[in-house]
């Protein structure tokens, strides 16, 4: 366990403020500013001449999502997660609620024409990312990811700490999908719909959080036995990452359903047209 | 354009498949909650066969036999002072980054988790094995840190090493030349000696909060 890790994982070393590479992680943040080259060509070559390039606002919130990841995955944040069940949620709500949601923001618009004009593709997504089963397949990964017996297997490995990373991003990409990705059109599912959508997310998120917070004893080995770090014992560190999971959580999501409130209230003035002169 | 047939039998397979998916992953919820790891396994099997998740030893003779001095500087008679009381014992160090301090935590939480009379019946007691750093002044602050009533014990490294030795424990290594932040390495099970003689139970690195709320009421009445 000594040397040099692809990835992040819980470790039986005490805890060492010495930052330590995770090439795994680099790679990653490589490819996905690869990928918005790659993107970025895709939409010009859809739209020559105008609207194909991304506007500024897209490569800011595609920046601020690999930003997120990094964080996440990196040293401290991702190294810690192998110490603490506080920092292995924040590292969850980094993953799966911040970086998805920024990345299908800055993907451009050129991107999404091209794809909404493939049928097949059109047909798997509508599936895919059908509100309700984008929820259901959200949180069965949330559950999943945060049974003791999957965090007491998977962490212990650079490749189990990888498979639940990338099952975070993946369910986060799914779950956001309908709410932020304007493809595929789902004229039915318009702002209220997306709200409620969220809505449930975060009454979804208190099972979870309740576990964590109101538990009497620790519940993942992996953290029990952890090296400790800082002041915090196993149970408080559970509690924190209860709370985090609630309050963290929430925040994101009522930070969307407040912005799709102002959306939706800024097209209904649009559609009232101004007010007529007296 | 699909005809209208087809597209209805496209959206209906997706219901069907959907369905599947979710029925699946809701089937796999209760096998996934009951995968143990193997050493979890290994202690409930202890627990049927013995009532401890740790591992039990009976006819293991008295408890041992030695006096330490104590965190005042007083003699420690750990035979005469913990007759009647279920004592655990564990060798470590202070400065131990890892497995002391995290069964110091494990075992003040159970503790807290027992009644007063049940408390007053239970000593933990750590035996440094490292006296040279680990002054009275450092483990009664350190062990403080834990639970105030934990007993820390000091003696020379040859005592320390012989009752380590008569209890069936490697002596300590202690890498004094490598760094003054050295480390000691030694023991890492927590040995349980119920009230009366003739049982021991030992608690390897491992052991947690759970498996002491099973056991610590059982290691009080046996």
């Amino acid at each position: 366990m000594n040397g040099l890790q692809w990835w992040c994982s819980a470790q039986t070393l005490a805890w060492s403020w010495v930052p330590r590479p995770f090439p795994g992680v680099w790679l990653l943040v490589a490819l996905l500013a690869g990928l918005y080259w790659a993107l970025r060509r895709t939409a010009v070559e859809a739209a020559p001449g105008h609207g194909g390039s991304p506007d500024r606002r897209r490569k800011w919130a595609w920046l601020g999502g690999v930003l997120a990841l990094w964080i996440a995955l990196d040293w401290p944040v991702g190294a810690l997660a192998g110490y603490l069940a506080s920092a292995h949620m924040l590292q969850y709500l980094l993953t799966a609620l911040v970086a998805p949601p920024l990345l299908l923001l800055g993907v451009p618009d050129g991107v999404w024409r091209r794809l909404a004009s493939r049928p097949g593709a059109i047909r798997f997504l509508r599936f895919l990312t059908h509100p309700l089963i984008a929820l259901a397949i959200f949180q069965l990964i949330l559950f999943y990811t945060h049974l003791p017996s999957v965090v007491d297997r998977l962490m212990v490995t650079p490749l189990g700490s990888f498979a639940i990373d990338t099952l975070w991003l993946a369910g986060g990409l799914v779950f956001w999908w309908p709410v932020v990705a304007p493809v595929p059109t789902r004229p039915r599912f318009g702002y209220p719909l997306k709200m409620g959508y969220l809505f449930l997310a975060t009454v979804l998120n208190t099972m979870p959080y309740a576990f964590l917070t109101f538990g009497e004893l620790p519940f993942y080995g992996v953290y029990e036995l952890a090296p400790p770090v800082g002041l915090l014992g196993p149970h408080q560190d559970q509690q924190v990452a209860g709370l985090l999971m609630k309050v963290g959580g929430g925040l994101i999501l009522w930070t969307a359903i407040t912005i799709q409130f102002f959306l939706w209230y800024g097209r209904e003035g649009e559609a009232e047209g101004p007010a007529p002169a007296a | 354009m699909k005809p209208n047939h087809e597209r209805s039998s496209i959206r209906g397979t997706g219901r069907i498949a959907s369905l599947a998916a979710v029925a699946v992953c809701l089937g796999l919820m209760p096998v996934a909650c009951r995968v143990e790891a193997p050493e979890r396994a290994e202690a409930e099997e202890r627990a049927r066969d013995t009532g401890y998740r740790g591992i039990y030893l009976a006819d293991a003779g008295p408890r041992p036999d030695f006096v330490l001095t104590d965190m005042r500087g007083e003699a420690f008679d750990l035979r005469a002072q913990t007759e009647g009381q279920l004592v655990l014992l564990f060798f470590g160090y202070t400065f131990c980054p890892d497995v002391c301090p995290v069964h110091m935590a494990s075992l003040a939480a159970a503790k807290r988790g027992l009644s007063v009379d049940e408390q007053r019946r239970m000593r933990v007691i750590f035996v440094t094995a490292d006296p040279r750093r680990d002054t009275p002044e450092r483990l009664r602050e350190w062990l403080g840190n834990f639970d105030s009533d934990f007993v820390g014990l000091r003696g020379s490294e040859a005592e320390v090493d012989s009752i380590m030795l008569a209890l069936g424990l490697p002596a300590a290594i202690r890498d004094t030349a490598a760094s003054p932040d050295y480390t000691v390495g030694h023991a890492s099970q927590v040995i349980a000696f119920p009230p009366g003689d003739g049982q021991r139970v030992i608690y390897p690195f491992g052991t947690r909060q759970a498996d002491w709320k099973h056991d610590l009421p059982r290691l009080l009445n046996p």
